[in-house]
């Protein structure tokens, strides 16, 4: 076997043949009778709320947690090559890391104290 | 070692390449902003492929694990800062901004060309025998937690800083601290109202939904049981139609048993 | 902490040239053959899914005491695959305000991406097919845990769009929870697999199954498994933390305005997952097709060889299905700031000390904090290892103290100190709280005083 990322694309065929074929035949096979109270938002039984101008928006504190995870996710991507490589690496990587995570480190406890993770 | 692609890799390229374009077409033509940020994704996880292909695992897999949650981010920065439905405006707010854009892009183009044209590669190592002899992942580790320690420290103080213009940019203190599930259900008990909660909206024999409000022991509507963003936006019911409606099964019933 | 230092021993070195390439070999694997295993792993898992649910919905039943599925086919099996059926045969609806294209492409994401993750699944050993020699597992990269995580992350896409696209507002709060739990989570979860990573020097699964012929990772790495497992239950929404479809709350989350066959996608999507993450953890940390321990040592390793790997593969697997049911039938769902809490709070920074630790473990085992051993059953232990546990027993001491005289003297505080709180609003200006006074909440808003008669609803709604 050659490259060994064919078998994933083999796999990726199988699974998109199977979902585009069963939902498709599902469109087909299916019936089709037009309500327009079908058509409307679900809600519980309650007329569908009226959507705010643009559609509304998302609370901003959001985006610090997002903003965190990007950072974490970074740290994490120096992880596993360090780990993977650790014992050909020595104590100086060793070191190196441990700076590295203690320095992260001090940002996420400064967002913990500022109270950034509190989730109200 | 040749440079030449392969069969598999040409027909690769030439099938994802143009997805990748159409994709960072998308990026700037789309109407609506969430479909100009899949196509971002999607010409991410292309060239995520493109790396594999040219046998950068780590940094193939890599860019895929990174862009697809920095482009979720992106997408939930779209929800949170522009709306849910948001598109587009065509509409000019900046005086001149298509002009100074249009020389500016070309200036880059013009300078990306000229800079692009005059270099001249080394012979490449082969990232084919590095990664027989010594394997792509370490072989990346030794680069980043050698020859680039410097680079992977300062990239700590980056991510600080992007943690603190978060917080600066979203956080907002609380003044006070909020109260939680407990302190309401502690204020509940003591003030020996509503122990048990507020009572549920109406279900009735052929109706069921929240904004019908329940009815107390004496039949009369209790407005407790609505949400108050309903009644804010008017849009509560009267349950008189299920009652009577119940009314008359009840008395269907009644007749049919006394038959 | 001293069994961790004794089994940490029992790891071999790794291979010293550095090599963290797959160690199966697939030079005898022509192309048919890989199609043939990527038909029989699609098999394998669309099998295993319809098997699941009636497994889940029967075990449910038992702890509930009630029957479950019990009509179609023999103890209700072909149940799923009626259903399966029936939604088929349902109407497709589609809202009105519904984004047309990614409506349909969300489902096709979901169903399409958690096929993918399992190619990398080492399932046995190597057996005879057809006249070639080859490993019972489809492909494997120098990557492969990676790429696991990196298809997860294009899976949750089908989520998170699902919810957008439906133009309504149940699916919309459903998706942007999914993505919230998937950022908090996915993280702890790359975390914990990074002490693995430590131990077996590679991140292909068939290097980490080779590294634990001699000692399954679940021991050494125990508190990457016990974060994994939690951390495994949460990317899947699955109960306690299937807060996206939560249907208390967001009605059914993201697929709330999906029907037919759009929704079993979903569906079918979600218990795949739960597959590919318990695969995972299988690998990482039980040892994947390795024989259980005592199993392993009979007449030479046989059980450990060929095809028997995909029985004890599949027994393993099992193993987490019936724990995810479990959970279910046993837990109520957490709350949402709570959820966050646990994850932020606690799974991402113990999880990182985790590491550190395992780390400096790894390096005294090396030899590089000093040489010199103790021994002790026959065993040798480094001193700086021995010297490691004692830091780590008295740092937990002294933070163990601190936490508990700190905590002895705010409730002192609290018993004693003159509550003086200011209300910030008494003069009409907000006003900030001088030092020594706390303070209170402003209870009454203008609408209330206004109507004092109406009481606060949310106040007793609680």
């Amino acid at each position: 076997m050659s490259n060994p990322y064919v078998p994933l694309f083999i796999l990726l065929a199988l699974g998109f043949g199977f979902a585009a074929l069963s939902v498709g035949t599902s469109l087909v096979v299916g019936p089709k009778r037009y309500n327009r109270a079908k058509a409307e938002a679900y809600e519980c039984g309650i007329q569908p709320s009226p959507r705010a101008e643009g559609g509304g928006r998302v609370p901003i504190k959001y985006f610090l947690t997002a903003m965190l995870f990007i950072i974490f996710d970074i740290e994490s991507i120096f992880l596993f090559p360090f780990a993977v490589a650790f014992d050909q690496l020595g104590l100086f990587a060793l070191v190196e890391m441990v700076l590295f995570i203690i320095t992260v480190f001090v940002a996420y406890a400064y967002v913990w104290k500022r109270g950034g993770l509190e989730w109200d | 070692m040749s440079n030449a692609p392969g069969t598999g890799e040409a027909v690769l390229f030439w099938i994802l390449g143009p997805l990748a374009v159409l994709g960072s077409l998308g990026l700037i033509f789309a109407k609506k902003a969430v479909h100009a940020a899949l196509g971002m994704a999607l010409t991410m996880i292309i060239l995520g492929i493109f790396y594999i292909a040219q046998d950068a695992h780590f940094l193939g897999v890599i860019q895929v694990f990174v862009y697809t949650g920095a482009v979720m981010m992106l997408f939930l920065f779209v929800l949170m800062l522009v709306g849910v439905d948001s598109s587009d405006g065509l509409l000019e707010t900046l005086k001149g901004q298509r002009l100074a854009t249009a020389v500016l892009v070309l200036g880059l183009g013009g300078l990306l060309t000229a800079a692009l044209g005059s270099v001249t590669y080394p012979e490449p190592a082969g990232v084919k025998s590095i990664n027989e002899e010594t394997g792509n992942v370490s072989a990346m580790a030794e680069l980043i937690f050698g020859r680039y320690v410097w680079v992977f420290e300062v990239t700590s103080a980056l991510l600080i800083t992007a943690a603190l213009g978060a917080m600066v940019l979203a956080h907002r203190e609380r003044l006070g601290k909020g109260r939680n599930q407990r302190d309401w259900s502690k204020r509940r008990v003591l003030r020996g109202e509503y122990v048990a909660g507020l009572p549920a909206p109406g279900v009735y024999a052929r109706h069921n939904a929240v904004d019908t409000p329940a009815l107390l022991p004496d039949g009369t509507p209790t407005p407790l049981s609505v949400s108050r963003v309903l009644t804010a936006r008017d849009q509560v019911t009267t349950p008189e139609r299920y009652v009577e409606a119940e009314d008359r099964i009840a008395g269907q019933i009644e007749e049919d048993s006394s038959r | 902490m001293s069994a961790l230092l004794t089994v940490a021993h029992g790891i071999p070195a790794l291979l010293a040239e550095g090599k963290d390439n797959p160690s199966a070999d697939f030079s005898d694997t022509p192309l048919w053959i890989t199609v043939i295993k990527a038909l029989f792993i699609f098999v394998y898992l669309l099998v295993s899914t319809l098997i699941v649910i009636w497994f889940e919905r029967r075990v449910i039943g038992r702890m509930q005491q009630r029957p479950g599925p019990n009509r179609n086919g023999p103890f209700g099996l072909l149940q799923s695959l009626a259903d399966g059926m029936k939604s088929m045969l349902k109407e497709d609806v589609r809202p009105k305000a519904a984004d047309a294209l990614v409506f349909t492409i969300a489902p096709l994401i979901t169903a399409t991406m958690c096929f993918i993750a399992f190619a990398i699944m080492p399932m046995g050993g190597e057996v005879n097919l057809f006249g070639h020699r080859t490993p019972l597992q489809l492909t494997d990269t120098p990557v492969a845990v990676l790429l696991v995580l990196a298809i997860a992350g294009v899976g949750i896409y089908g989520i998170v769009l699902a919810g957008w696209s439906s133009g309504s507002t149940y699916p919309l709060l459903g998706g942007l929870r999914a993505s919230a739990q998937m950022i908090s989570y996915e993280i702890a979860m790359g975390l914990s697999l990074v002490a693995v990573f430590l131990y077996s020097g590679s991140m292909s699964t068939s290097q980490i199954i080779g590294a634990q012929k001699n000692l399954w990772f679940i021991v050494p790495a125990f508190f990457s498994f016990f974060v994994y497992v939690i951390t495994m239950t949460g990317e899947t929404n699955r109960l306690p933390f299937d807060l996206a479809e939560g249907e208390g709350e967001i009605v059914g989350g993201y697929f709330t305005e999906y029907s037919g066959m759009r929704f079993a996608m979903f569906f079918l999507g979600e218990y795949i997952n739960m597959f590919t993450v318990a695969a995972l953890a299988t690998t990482m940390f039980l040892g994947g097709p390795l024989a259980p321990p005592g199993i392993a040592a009979i007449n030479d390793g046989m059980f450990n060889e060929g095809w028997w790997g995909l029985l004890w593969f599949t027994i393993k697997l099992w193993l987490f299905m019936f724990m995810f049911v479990w959970l279910r039938g046993s837990l109520p769902r957490v709350r949402y700031d709570q959820f966050m809490k646990f994850g932020w709070k606690f799974l991402i920074p113990a999880t990182l000390v985790w590491v550190v630790l395992v780390a400096f473990f790894r390096g005294a085992q090396n030899g590089w904090l000093g040489e010199g051993g103790v021994n002790f059953f026959g065993r040798t232990f480094p001193v700086a290892s021995l010297a490691l546990v004692g830091v780590v027993a008295v740092g937990a001491l002294i933070v163990g103290w601190w936490w508990d005289s700190r905590a002895a003297a705010k409730e002192a505080a609290a018993a004693d100190a003159p509550q003086s709180s200011i209300d910030p609003f008494a003069g009409g200006h907000p006003v900030p709280p001088l030092p020594g006074q706390t303070l209170a909440e402003p209870t009454r808003t203008a609408a209330a005083i206004r109507s004092e008669a109406v009481t606060d609803k949310e106040a007793i709604r609680g």
